[in-house]
């Protein structure tokens, strides 16, 4: 019971840690002070006291093993819907669709934003188990296709071209497209 | 008023235009899609078309997104009637008497009621709209600094008290919104704020890089952790809509009006959405209503009620946030920060500057409200077999509008890594049970918030009194403190409850 009452607090405990830290760095805030004027570190500063507020009030009252707490008013409507068991959960998908996001930002500029979509696509579907591979390779390559011709001749939006020899890759699909 | 009919009347012309009318095609086609697919909320597809509004003209894109704003409070319809999938939580409460009716072999009278409930809760709520903005607008035109600074105080703290989960939690997320929109220059004084030392955090977090991660990448890493686990949908061969007939509708007239008049007050209300419009609407209907005992059973008062609450809740939602430039849920945050992106600041003056623009949104409402109804009537079943799509390759998809939806609005990829960053903190405000809603507005409105007040404390020598000393700055901060009050009577209430029951 104590260790969930503990548990429970962790949320709260970052937030007063992310709360102290900020408040570290709004003290740096650099201005030329206008007599009788608030600063442009008071804002944050208000901000950052009623977040560490409302951390503490909630460390305190789960310590002290509350149960009540004030809700939105939409909860008492979704509660309805609750009535569910809670899925499983698979930490490792989420820990290996985070680190394939991140790859993606990684190799975008190298590999280019056409190139590491493609492989994006594929490698986020078979990891979601889908298991079609015909349908994963076709359907990465038409959404990548579709992606060039929306943003190399409708909307024109300049996206990551990629390093050599990947640029080839932009280029080439940039000539069949006609650009 | 003629001024109104006659600025509505040119609107209207100014919508039968080719870009206008396909943008409301596509937007009324994506709407319903995202309605009906469960892993896309309808906040989260406003948002990833957002980065596709960027090359357009203002007009095109608040057409677009206005849209899908309107078909997406109907579609999930569809999923909840046919297969018992409420594709939004606006849907939950047509799985309690559409779903039922389907079940009872009249899946097609559930479909027309949702139709008719749609288009009728829409059309009142539309009328209600544009007679409601403009004078709306004139009044707020009386307004000084700490008039807007109550009325976003208020706007903020009903978007925190009208939420879902802890008021505790929910008040955290606004914190850390308003935080984010802190960082870079200040304004007043050309100060770094929480820039550490990076040039393109000196021009600060753009809000599109925070809504497109905490909802988009968000939602789509909740998800995955679940294995996309989606229930498997029974083969419907013949999806169609029976729509009912004069006779059927004429006794639930008072009904429609009443359901779709409390819709468009909900909507009203920042913070409070279709889907309290939905929930409240069919709350009152099982209380108040003719024939509340068979709620539940299948009748077509418990399909009306929530269907017109909640798409009369768009024409509500789109008033505060043309008058007065607050937007009254998740998907009119996004709509006003399209307007801002086009360098419009939606408020009161508003009407003097651009009124074309918002009577030919206005005028948009109402066709796209009857493109909806066709739509919605031919193509049920093409739009209910996206549902073959796996989630994997659906969401697949979506990671990728994120991404260039960062990369497009710098081309940098500095907003690349921090979508993704605020996309891991949506997946964390998800786990824990925080809500995204106040973190995306604290970042659209908290700029607001502190120029109306950094410019109230010049104005006024430090004078904080001054918020409650003038009358209409005042009335609204009484508003704003009943507001915060709300959670807490309502857990009073709970509690009494409880206690009463034990004793019984």
């Amino acid at each position: 019971m104590e260790n969930n009452a503990l548990r429970s607090t962790l949320p709260y405990v970052a937030g007063l840690i992310l709360a102290a830290v900020l408040y570290h760095y709004a003290q740096q805030i650099e201005y030329s002070a206008h007599a009788g004027s608030l600063g442009p570190d008071f804002w944050p500063k208000a901000t950052i006291a009623v977040m560490a507020l409302v951390c503490v009030i909630e460390i305190i009252r789960r310590l002290l093993g509350s149960r009540q707490e004030a809700q939105g008013i939409a909860e008492t409507f979704e509660k309805e819907e609750e009535d569910e068991a809670p899925p499983q959960t698979y930490p490792w998908l989420l820990t290996a669709g985070i680190v394939l996001v991140l790859a993606y930002a990684v190799m975008v500029t190298t590999l280019g934003f056409l190139f590491c979509t493609f492989l994006f696509l594929a490698a986020f579907m078979y990891l979601g188990r889908y298991r079609n591979h015909l349908a994963i390779w076709l359907t990465s390559f038409g959404i990548t296709i579709g992606a060039a011709i929306l943003f190399m001749r409708i909307a024109y939006v300049s996206l990551p071209r990629g390093e050599p020899p990947f640029d080839a890759i932009t280029d080439f699909i940039r000539v069949i497209l006609g650009g | 008023m003629g001024d109104i009919l006659l600025q509505l009347g040119h609107g209207f012309l100014n919508c039968f235009t080719l870009v206008h009318l396909l943008m409301l095609f596509i937007g009324i086609v994506i709407g319903l899609l995202v309605g009906v697919l469960p892993g896309l909320t309808l906040v989260m597809g406003v948002a990833l078309a957002l980065p596709f509004t960027y090359h357009m003209d203002v007009t095109a894109s608040i057409v677009l997104l206005t849209a899908m704003y309107v078909s997406g409070t109907y579609g999930g319809a569809f999923t909840a009637i046919l297969f018992k999938i409420p594709g939004e939580p606006i849907d939950v409460p047509m799985l309690w008497d559409g779903y039922t009716m389907g079940r009872k072999g009249m899946p097609a009278k559930a479909l027309g009621w949702t139709l008719v409930a749609a288009l009728g809760g829409g059309l009142l709520s539309a009328v209600i709209m544009v007679l409601l903005t403009q004078p709306l607008a004139h009044f707020a035109l009386r307004f000084s600094t700490p008039e807007y600074f109550a009325v976003l105080v208020f706007g903020l703290s009903s978007v925190v008290a009208l939420g879902s989960g802890s008021l505790a939690n929910a008040l955290i997320s606004l914190c850390v919104g308003m935080l984010i929109a802190t960082v870079g220059t200040d304004e007043t004084y050309g100060a770094y704020r929480f820039t550490f030392g990076s040039p393109i955090l000196a021009d600060g977090i753009e809000f599109l890089v925070v809504m497109v991660g905490a909802y988009g990448i968000g939602e789509v890493l909740t998800r995955l952790e679940t294995g996309f686990a989606t229930k498997p949908i029974e083969k419907i061969s013949n999806a169609r809509t029976e729509l009912p007939t004069w006779r059927e509708m004429a006794p639930l007239k008072w009904m429609f009006a009443r359901a779709s008049i409390l819709g468009n007050i909900i909507g009203l209300i920042p913070g409070a959405g279709a889907t309290i419009a939905s929930f409240v609407s069919y709350g009152m209907e099982s209380q108040f209503g003719k024939r509340r005992k068979e709620m539940g059973t299948g009748i077509p008062e418990g399909i009306v009620a929530p269907q017109a609450a909640a798409t009369a809740s768009v024409g509500g939602a789109l008033v505060p946030l043309l008058a007065l430039g607050i937007p009254g849920s998740g998907a009119t945050a996004i709509i006003l920060g399209a307007f801002m992106l086009h360098g419009i600041q939606p408020g009161p003056q508003v009407m003097a500057t651009s009124a074309p623009i918002v009577y030919t949104v206005f005028a948009s409402v109402f066709i796209g409200l009857a493109f909806m109804s066709v739509v919605g009537y031919f193509a049920i079943r093409p739009l209910v077999k996206i549902l073959d799509l796996p989630e994997a390759v659906v969401s697949a998809y979506v990671m990728t509008l994120c991404f260039v939806g960062a990369l497009s609005i710098r081309n940098n990829i500095t907003d690349l890594w921090l979508m993704i960053g605020f996309g891991v903190i949506g997946y964390l405000f998800e786990r824990f049970r925080f809500p995204i809603a106040p973190l995306v507005l604290g970042v659209i409105l908290g700029p607001l918030t502190e120029a109306a007040f950094m410019n109230s404390m010049i104005s006024f020598g430090n004078d904080w009194t001054v918020f409650f000393t003038r009358p209409i700055s005042g009335t609204v901060m009484v508003f704003t403190a009943i507001m915060l009050l709300l959670p807490f009577f309502q857990q009073w209430r709970a509690k009494k409850a409880d206690t009463a029951k034990r004793g019984a």
